[in-house]
C-alpha cells in the first residue's frame, strides 16, 4: 500500500544520508599520517594551537565517540567555524546560499525547456531532424561546462560585451543578469542528456497502442502529444528533475569558479584549496542532501502521476 | 469547403456504412516494394455485421484500419474506400478527422493497451466526443448512459476509476462503450474478443450484437475464427494473402463452403456444436501476399491444386451460394 511505500523511501532516504555522512566524516580521518599536519600544511602553528585544533576536530576520540559527536551538532544543524574565515560555516553558507540557489533553478529552468522540447521535436519529426538532434544533444553531452563557460566568457563578456565577465550583481534582476551566461554554461552542458532520456520516453509513448486508438479517434495532434505522450511521460521528467538539480548543484563548482560568481560552489572550491574541513563537510553534506530529497520527492510524487503505483504500492 | 460538407452527408443518408473497392496497398520496406493488399473488395450495409476472416498476416488488419485512413508508412493506396459516402483514399487531414469523430471507430484486440493507463475512465470514454467539441458535461452524460447500456455498475463511479482496476472483459466493455459514444455508422471491430477467455467471450460477443442491432450500425468484425463469425455476423468475407478468396452469407459459407481455403478453416476450428471432432488444420504455414507465388496463393497448401492454378490468379466468380476466386470450386471431395 501507499504507506509502504513511503515508509521504504523514507527508510532508504535516511539510509543514504547516513552512509554519506560517515563517509564525509570518514574522509577526514583518511588522511594518511596526522590530518592536522596536512590539513595546516605551510601554515606555521604552535604546539597549542595544533592540540586545540585537534581538539576541536574531535581528533583525541575515537573514530565512533568522534562521528557521534559530530553527527550530534550536524543533527542540530551546526556545521562548526570555518578554520579560513573564523565565522560559523552557517553564515558563509547562509551568506552565499540566495546566490546558487537562483543559478541553480535558472540553469534547470533553461535545461528542462530545452531538453524537453528538443526531445518533443525529435520524437516527433524523425529523419534528418531527428538526426540533427542527435549531434546536438551529443555535443551537449561531451562539452564540459568549463569549455562553455570559456567559450561563453570569451564572446559574449569579452567581445560583445552583452554580459558582464564576473560578480554576481546587486539585488535580485541584477543577480540574474550576472547569473545568465553561468546558468547558460550549466544548460549547455546538461540538456543534452535531458533530451536523450525523454526522446526515447516519448517515443515509446508515441508508439504505444493507446495513442494509436487515440488517432483512430480523430484526437488532435497536439490533444494527442500533450494528453497522452506528455501526461504519460510526467514520471521520468520528475526523476530526471531530480537528477538534474543535484547534478547542477554539483555543476556550480566549476561554473561559479569560472565567472567568479561568489556562491556556494566558489565556496567549495576554495574550501578544499584551503583544506577548510567543516566547510568542505557542510557542503558535501548539504550536496547529498540535495540529491536525497529531490528524487525522494520525485518517487513519492510518482503515485499521484501514475495511478497503478497507487495500487501496487511499488514501482513498476 | 461547407456546400461539400453538406452534399456529403445527404449522400451519406444513403450510402453504405463501408463500400472498399479494388483496394491495392503496396508499401516500401527498405527501399524494396511489398504488396500487402491485392484488389479488395468488400462492403458493410447499414445494420449489417460482415465478417473479415483469415489467418494472421492475410491483411485483415491492413484492410480495416483503411478505412479510418490508417495507412502503413510509405505506402501505395489505389482503389477505393467509401465510409459512409466519404472517400478515405487521397481524404484531406481534415476530413479524415471528421470520419473518425463522427462516422466510424475501431475496437482493438487488447482492451488493456487500448486505454491510456494513468488516466481516467471518464477521460477514455469522452475523449472522441471532446474531439468533436462537445461540452464536457453532455460528453459525460452520453458516456455514462453507455457504461450502463455495456453493464457496467455504478458507472458515475467507474467514470472516475483507473483502468487496472477492471478486468479485461469489463474493459473491452468500456472500450466498446467508448466506440459508440459518437454514434458512428460503421464499427470495426479487430480481434475485439480474441484477447478474452471463452466465457467472457461469449458474453462481449452477445453484447456487441445487441447493440449494434439497438443502434443499427454496420459492423466489420474481423477474427481468424471462421466459427465465431458465422455464428455472429449475416455476410463473411474470407482473404488469405491479401486477396478476397470467397465471400457470402455466412450461412452458405458454413454449410457449403467452395473454397479450399475456406474448408480448411473450418476443418482447423475444434467443432463444438458438430458430431465429428475431427481437427484437420491446413498444412503448411499461412503467406502473405508479399511471398506469395504465381497463380493462386493458396495452391502450395491446396489438397486439390492442379497445375493451371499457376497461372494467374483467379477471379471472385459465382459458385452455388457464395462467390469465390477458386478454378475448382467445392471440389475438394472430388480430389
Ligand atoms: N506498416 C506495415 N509495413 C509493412 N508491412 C506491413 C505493415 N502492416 C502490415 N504489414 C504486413 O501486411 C501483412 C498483413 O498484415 P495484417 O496485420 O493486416 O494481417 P492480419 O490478417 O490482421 O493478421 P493477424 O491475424 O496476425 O492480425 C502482414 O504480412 C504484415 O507483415
Ligand atoms: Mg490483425
Amino acid at each position: 500500500m501507499i504507506f509502504r511505500l513511503i515508509g521504504s523511501r523514507l527508510l532508504a532516504a535516511i539510509v543514504t544520508m547516513g552512509v554519506a555522512a560517515v563517509v564525509i566524516y570518514g574522509s577526514l580521518r583518511l588522511i594518511p599520517g596526522d590530518p592536522v599536519s596536512a590539513i595546516t600544511a605551510g601554515t606555521r602553528l604552535t604546539s597549542e594551537q595544533r592540540a586545540a585544533l585537534r581538539e576541536k576536530l574531535g581528533l583525541n576520540q575515537g573514530f565512533v565517540s568522534g562521528f557521534t559527536h559530530w553527527l550530534g551538532s550536524v543533527l542540530q544543524l551546526d556545521f562548526g567555524q570555518s578554520m579560513v574565515y573564523g565565522s560559523s560555516v552557517n553564515d558563509l553558507l547562509a551568506a552565499r546560499m540566495p546566490t546558487t540557489v537562483t543559478l541553480v533553478l535558472y540553469a534547470a529552468a533553461l535545461s528542462l525547456v530545452l531538453g524537453l522540447g528538443m526531445a518533443l521535436v525529435s520524437a516527433t519529426r524523425p529523419g534528418i531532424i531527428d538526426r540533427i538532434g542527435l549531434v546536438v544533444t551529443s555535443l551537449s553531452i561531451a562539452t564540459p561546462s568549463f569549455v562553455v563557460a570559456l567559450v561563453l566568457l570569451g564572446v559574449f563578456a569579452v567581445q560583445l560585451r552583452m554580459f558582464p565577465a564576473t560578480g554576481s550583481g546587486d539585488g535580485f534582476g541584477d543577480m540574474v543578469y550576472h547569473l545568465t551566461l553561468p546558468a547558460i554554461a550549466l544548460m549547455v552542458a546538461t540538456f543534452g542528456l535531458v533530451a536523450r532520456i525523454m526522446r526515447a520516453t516519448f517515443r515509446e509513448e508515441l508508439v504505444s497502442e493507446h495513442v494509436e486508438v487515440a488517432r483512430s479517434r480523430g484526437v488532435a495532434r497536439m490533444d494527442i502529444l500533450r494528453r497522452h505522450v506528455v501526461r504519460n511521460s510526467v514520471g521520468p521528467m520528475m526523476t530526471i528533475t531530480a537528477l538534474l538539480l543535484a547534478a547542477l548543484f554539483i555543476g556550480t563548482a566549476i561554473v561559479e569558479t569560472a565567472f567568479g560568481v561568489d556562491g556556494i560552489g566558489q565556496l567549495l572550491v576554495v574550501s578544499i584549496a584551503r583544506r577548510d574541513f567543516p566547510v568542505v563537510q557542510a557542503i558535501s553534506l548539504l550536496s547529498v542532501g540535495l540529491f536525497v530529497v529531490t528524487s525522494t520527492i520525485a518517487d513519492l510524487a510518482l503515485p499521484f502521476v501514475d495511478a497503478r503505483v497507487r495500487a501496487v504500492g511499488g514501482l513498476r | 469547403m461547407m456546400s461539400t460538407a453538406t452534399n456529403s452527408s445527404a449522400a451519406a443518408a444513403a450510402a453504405a456504412p463501408l463500400e472498399i473497392s479494388g483496394l491495392s496497398i503496396t508499401v516500401q520496406v527498405d527501399g524494396e516494394s511489398r504488396p500487402l493488399l491485392d484488389k479488395v473488395s468488400l462492403s458493410v450495409a447499414k445494420g449489417e455485421i460482415v465478417g473479415l476472416v483469415g489467418e494472421s498476416g492475410s491483411g485483415k488488419s491492413v484492410t480495416s484500419r483503411s478505412a479510418l485512413g490508417l495507412f502503413p508508412g510509405h505506402a501505395i493506396t489505389t482503389g477505393s474506400v467509401v465510409v459512409d459516402g466519404v472517400e478515405v483514399i487521397g481524404a484531406s487531414a481534415a476530413q479524415l478527422l471528421e470520419l473518425r469523430r463522427t462516422r466510424a471507430s475501431m475496437i482493438f484486440q487488447d482492451p488493456r493497451s487500448s486505454v491510456n493507463p494513468v488516466r481516467r475512465l471518464g477521460d477514455f470514454l469522452t475523449e472522441g466526443l471532446r474531439a468533436r467539441g462537445v461540452g464536457r458535461a453532455e460528453a459525460n452524460r452520453t458516456a455514462i448512459g453507455l457504461l450502463e447500456e455495456v453493464g457496467i455498475r455504478d458507472p458515475a463511479r467507474a467514470m472516475r476509476r483507473f483502468p487496472h482496476e477492471f478486468s479485461g472483459g469489463m474493459l473491452q466493455r468500456i472500450v466498446i462503450a467508448g466506440a459508440l459514444s459518437i454514434g458512428p455508422r460503421l464499427v470495426l471491430a479487430d480481434e475485439a474478443t480474441t484477447a478474452l477467455d471463452v466465457t467472457t467471450q461469449a458474453e462481449v460477443v452477445a453484447l456487441l450484437k445487441r447493440l449494434q442491432a439497438e443502434s443499427g450500425t454496420g459492423m466489420l468484425f474481423v477474427t481468424h475464427d471462421l466459427e465465431l463469425a458465422a455464428a455472429l455476423c449475416d455476410r463473411i468475407v474470407v482473404m488469405y494473402a491479401g486477396r478476397v478468396v470467397e465471400t457470402g452469407a455466412a450461412s452458405a459459407i458454413f454449410a457449403e463452403p467452395q473454397h479450399p481455403y475456406t474448408v480448411g478453416l473450418l476443418g482447423s476450428n475444434p467443432r463444438l456444436t458438430g458430431e465429428r471432432a475431427t481437427l484437420t488444420p491446413i498444412v503448411g504455414r499461412p503467406l502473405a501476399l508479399a511471398e506469395a507465388p504465381a497463380g493462386c496463393a493458396f495452391r502450395d497448401r491446396c489438397p486439390i491444386a492442379v497445375p493451371a492454378c499457376a497461372t494467374e490468379v483467379p477471379a471472385l466468380r459465382p459458385s452455388r451460394a457464395t462467390e469465390v476466386a477458386c478454378i475448382m470450386p467445392g471440389d475438394e471431395k472430388a480430389a
